[in-house]
């Protein structure tokens, strides 16, 4: 995909056209007729990539000293857990 | 002269040696956000556990036009690349063109805010409220501390956009283009994933 040995202004144009493309796919897909659930995930999966790109390239977590890094993962790591909770909770239920 | 992109490096308190390495500003700015991924967190898990509650969710009662949810989140995509972009200029040490990317990215957030004064105008007139159901109630709880951010957002850019008309300023407060950045992109990543979750499901 994009490396940052390129200058800034291509990187940054190259990301913008993933992060569009990427959103245009999951506008299109979601109207097929595919199994709601297939959708739901294929979407969320997009849009995680998509965050992931904005955090890596604009956010320059890529370049960036690791302590951001794991300063950006702990509140993931929290809704991972917090997710746990929710369905797991709702697995009890069933 | 100081160039700016001296001015970034050298500036005010970014250029303080700390015990991470980090100018405090930035880790202060990296802590606050992971703080605001918590907030929307809870927001958009409660969102999740509704809406799983609730197998018919959200009916023919609880429509959005997705076109102008698309248009929408290509202005934020588009706002995140100019608040890139003036940063990168600011690097360079090209305050004018740190102006007009700040500007457009000013113009882009102002841009959705205005779409989404309208989205809500139309869904007011149709006398859908947030007590209409609770579809509605997660619409505009969402949408609306979202909007909340991106007009914080807006005003953060501003502040800086005015430090770049004065030199003295700008070389003390070049390094909050870097912290407006940040919370920009945030705002955007929070978007990301309102739109389907909203528009698309």
């Amino acid at each position: 995909m994009a490396s940052s040995s390129q200058s800034p202004t291509k990187l940054y144009l190259m990301i913008w056209a993933w992060l569009a493309g990427l959103m245009l796919i999951g506008v299109f897909l979601s109207e097929l007729p595919i199994p709601k659930a297939t959708i739901v995930l294929i979407v969320l999966g997009l849009s995680s990539i998509k965050a992931t790109l904005v955090a890596l390239y604009y956010m320059h977590l890529k370049m960036d000293r690791w302590v951001l890094a794991l300063v950006a993962l702990v509140p993931l790591v929290l809704i991972v857990l917090a997710l746990s909770v929710v369905f797991a909770g709702r697995l009890v239920q069933l | 002269m100081m160039s700016q992109a001296q001015a970034i490096g050298a500036s005010g308190h970014a250029n303080v040696p700390t015990a991470t390495g980090i100018p405090n500003g930035k880790l202060g700015m990296w802590i606050f956000l992971a703080s605001e991924v918590m907030f929307f967190t809870g927001l958009i898990g409660a969102y999740i556990v509704l809406r799983l509650s609730h197998p018919a969710w959200p009916g023919s009662e609880g429509h959005l036009i997705v076109h102008i949810g698309t248009i929408n989140t290509l202005v934020l995509i588009c706002s995140s690349t100019t608040i890139v972009m003036a940063l990168a200029a600011a690097h360079r040490g090209a305050t004018p063109a740190v102006r007009w990317w700040l500007l457009a990215t000013i113009g882009l957030g102002a841009l959705f805010l205005t779409i989404k004064g309208f989205e809500y105008a139309a869904k007011f007139s149709h006398h859908i409220v947030p007590s209409t159901n609770i579809f509605w109630s997660c619409y505009f709880v969402l949408t609306g501390f979202h909007a909340l951010h991106v007009l914080g957002g807006i005003v953060f850019n501003t502040l800086v956009l005015a430090w770049t008309r004065d030199e003295r300023l700008w070389a003390e407060h070049a390094h909050r283009l870097e912290l407006a950045g940040l919370y920009w992109h945030f705002v955007d990543i929070v978007w990301i994933f309102l739109f389907p979750l909203l528009y698309l499901f």
